[in-house]
């Protein structure tokens, strides 16, 4: 379970403002939104990447704000997350690149890492790609290696922010395909930031709608749909006349 | 006084608050980044006092800042060594004739001053721009988030290599560069002056207190510039720009850093030694 309440944070101008999000366990919750809205930063907030400067973040019984740089390596060890630009390491091979989380947080003999690398490789449909580097990488494959990687701890919170960002139709669908099979496999909690509304909404539980800085919607895949507040109406729909 | 006053108009009250506002608002952002900085010190030195870093990392690091480091630290006290010993040489003859203890005093001034601190200011602007820009560049693509989100601190996994690999090796590179610089000088004497090469090698002036004060500077200079550098790529933002702001800055803040570390030493050494 993840819970966000009254959560603010401004750096020059607020971006987060009083946001309460509730994602219950075993849910895909997608969020969507306009650029700059804030939805980034509240994976961050869930991450204790962002520490905001009022409000409270709470990830099954803990409670995130209140964890120190000790508390908060340990916690991230039940996180995987995809960042928005992959955030492959680029001076490591796509081997190196997935088993790191792996060394880095779990005690595992070299065979087993090589043998995790090497099935969540094949997940992703990249079999054989192990010792190339994410530069000689397409768009594509980077984002495949970057949800190999997120996914590799099998952690019981998975974040994905911007899944498809930069991909063709084909390849997002197949990246979504991919997401939502992978929580049904491993039953995990998933948070997915994503711009690809018509894609994202055929795959998730519940969503989240966020506006400068608000949540302004949360509720399941068909009360989106029918939302009565304007803002969330001209956005599902992409209408071009409305308050946005 | 009137029309002066129109020319001129003083400065009212909220032009004077707003002044002093921007340089409070100044003082506490340099005071912040000091203190940061400091964290950054604590914490590369809590985490070398663990021990070394991963053995590949660390042999990386030593070959990236000391090979290839050496040709080009090589060159520049050729030339600082040639420059020295000529200039030392035509002042000292202005006021007397006798150049005998020419190589003595340019070899105290090597060991006490000149050769880590050239090379100190050499190396800030080559592993010191490249500290920042690989750290930075890692920063604006979210990589660095991705090492704290696999339990790893960048200080540790980042900074520290490169704060161990600087620190071992900053010794061996001023060694090295100072002979080259001391070699050369002999040439120069023997060339422009007619210098025997044996009068100039002379070491007698050479103290222990000299020795001291050297490698207390070859230390901390070694220790100042990945951390000053790693602290400037830890702190970029936004795209390419902010990695060329932070490569900037890390040059510009290690450079002043050797300045400042070399006027403590200095002083500190000539209070002790004399």
């Amino acid at each position: 379970m993840i819970r966000l309440t009254g959560v603010s944070k401004s750096f020059d101008r607020a971006v987060l403002t009083e946001v309460e999000l509730y994602v219950p366990e075993r849910c895909l919750f997608g969020m969507i939104g306009p650029g700059a809205s804030g939805k980034s930063l509240i994976l961050r907030a869930i991450t204790g990447l962002l520490r905001p400067d009022r409000g409270q973040v709470t990830v099954g019984d803990q409670n995130v704000l209140a964890m120190g740089d000790l508390e908060l390596n340990e916690f991230r060890k039940g996180i995987g997350m995809l960042f928005q630009n992959n955030a492959l390491f680029d001076f490591m091979t796509v081997a190196e690149n997935i088993a790191f989380p792996l060394r880095r947080l779990f005690d595992l003999s070299e065979t087993e890492i090589a043998a995790r690398v090497a099935e969540r490789l094949a997940r992703v449909d990249l079999p054989g790609f192990q010792d190339r580097l994410p530069a000689g990488l397409s768009g594509g494959q980077k984002k495949r290696i970057g949800v190999a990687r997120a996914t590799v701890t099998r952690a019981p919170i998975v974040l994905y922010d911007e899944p498809s960002a930069g991909l063709d139709p084909v390849t997002s669908q197949k990246i979504f395909d991919l997401l939502r099979a992978e929580q049904r496999a491993s039953g995990s909690t998933v948070i997915m930031v994503s711009s690809d509304l018509d894609r994202l909404l055929t795959v998730t539980d519940r969503v989240g709608m966020m506006l400068e800085g608000r949540m302004i919607f949360e509720g399941s895949t068909d009360e989106l749909e029918n939302a009565s507040d304007p803002r969330v109406h001209q956005f599902v729909h992409g209408a071009l006349d409305g308050p946005l | 006084m009137t029309i002066l006053n129109e020319l001129h108009p003083r400065p009212n009250a909220s032009t004077r608050s707003r002044v002093a506002a921007a340089l409070g608002h100044f003082a506490l952002d340099q005071l912040q980044q000091v203190t940061d900085l400091y964290r950054v010190f604590r914490l590369t030195l809590h985490y070398a006092a663990r021990g070394a870093p991963n053995r590949q990392a660390y042999m990386c690091q030593m070959y990236e800042i000391g090979n290839r480091s050496l040709a080009f630290l090589a060159v520049v006290m050729g030339f600082i060594g040639m420059i020295s010993v000529y200039q030392g040489g035509l002042q000292t003859q202005r006021v007397v004739p006798d150049l005998s203890l020419l190589g003595a005093t340019f070899l105290q001034l090597l060991v006490r001053d000149l050769a880590a601190s050239i090379c100190a200011l050499m190396l800030a602007t080559r592993v010191g721009a490249g500290i920042a820009a690989e750290i930075g560049s890692m920063v604006v693509t979210e990589q660095v988030d991705a090492l704290r989100m696999c339990a790893t601190d960048p200080i540790d996994y980042l900074i520290r290599p490169r704060f161990l690999a600087c620190l071992s090796i900053f010794g061996a590179l001023t060694v090295i560069a100072a002979g080259v610089a001391f070699l050369t000088g002999m040439w120069t004497a023997y060339a422009f002056f007619g210098l025997n090469p044996r009068t100039f090698a002379n070491v007698s002036l050479v103290s222990a207190g000299d020795l001291t004060i050297g490698l207390c500077k070859c230390l901390a200079y070694g220790a100042a510039i990945p951390v000053i550098s790693g602290y400037c790529g830890l702190t970029a933002f936004g795209g390419s720009e902010g990695v060329g702001a932070a490569t900037t800055r890390a040059v510009v803040s290690s450079s002043l850093a050797v300045i400042v570390l070399n006027f403590v030493i200095s002083g500190a050494g000539y209070l002790v030694f004399g």
